[in-house]
């Protein structure tokens, strides 16, 4: 049976957040935080190796303030991707086109 | 891109030009708008690069990554033909803001100093967002635009832009502050929390 003091390390990182983020610490800076902030970008456009995701995971679960930024960075990203307009070529450009080169 | 052995006939061009540069012709016009912030000039622009990729199409490997060769020739094509003319008046020249952002005083004061919260970000509207990101330097907003919304890696991104890749890796960081600079001074004139 699972005990109250068996928690994996996911969940200790989340206490660990709620704490700091009780305690204001979202604001406080990291000596970290550059590093952090660039290693995490490179991670969340897929380019990091294995070593820099692990690093940045093992931070973010511990540091508040670098988990907010992830999650902000990933916020940006989204809105980036879903609120931008995405438009279609108007018919009559793609007929001029195709015209010009299948002449 | 390899230079083909021997040219394509001319079945071949016309094959490869409708079935591998067509399905891109979406993303090449909203690249176009984003580049130009002008219908009209997207428009010239796009046919330009349609009209270069059949004239050049010796020079593509059937097969190969075509959206990636269609947007160098669209970027070079805005460089060359269109950026000059649409430049507005006060606008600085790229070198100039590279080394600005680059430089070691820009590194400290530049540093995540914005209190922009995700619930503000998620709050926002399209239009919002969109006048931040072309409000940003055409060179900046271009990194963007191509790993965020098109999804091109950093080794694409270095080919279309003739970059080296840490030059890609350090643009698109710069670019990823300005930008969140811009929402979080958004956020702030306009009230958000």
């Amino acid at each position: 049976m699972r005990q109250a003091w068996d928690i994996n390390s996911f969940e200790m990182g989340e206490f660990l957040r709620w704490i700091q983020k009780s305690l204001g610490m979202g604001k406080a800076r990291c000596p970290e935080e550059e590093r952090c902030l660039e290693l995490l970008r490179i991670m969340l456009d897929e380019q990091a190796t294995e070593e820099e995701s692990k690093y940045v995971h093992k931070h973010i679960g511990n540091c508040y303030r670098c988990y907010q930024n992830y999650e902000l960075e990933n916020t940006i990203r989204e809105a980036v991707k879903s609120k931008t307009h995405h438009l279609k070529v108007p018919q009559k450009l793609v007929n001029e086109i195709t015209s010009k080169i299948n002449l | 891109m390899d230079q083909a052995k021997e040219g394509y006939s001319d079945l071949e061009k016309r094959d490869i030009f409708n079935n591998e540069f067509m399905v891109h012709i979406d993303a090449l016009y909203n690249f176009a708008i984003k580049l130009t912030l002008d219908e009209d000039e997207a428009k010239d622009l796009l046919q330009d690069t349609c009209m270069k990729a059949f004239r050049f199409i010796d020079s593509f490997e059937k097969g190969t990554n075509a959206k990636a060769w269609l947007f160098r020739i669209l970027k070079n094509s805005f460089i060359n033909d269109y950026r000059k003319k649409s430049k507005a008046p006060g606008m600085v020249d790229y070198q100039e803001v590279e080394t600005y952002y680059n430089s070691d005083e820009e590194k400290g004061a530049g540093q995540v100093t914005t209190d922009l919260r995700s619930e503000t970000v998620k709050g926002m509207l399209g239009d919002e967002i969109t006048n931040a990101l072309n409000s940003m330097d055409v060179d900046f907003r271009t990194v963007i635009i191509l790993c965020d919304l098109e999804g091109f890696k950093y080794e694409e991104m270095a080919k279309i832009l003739d970059i080296p890749i840490g030059t890609v890796r350090s643009r698109l960081h710069r670019a990823r502050n300005i930008l969140k600079e811009k929402l979080a001074a958004y956020a702030a004139s306009m009230g958000y929390k």
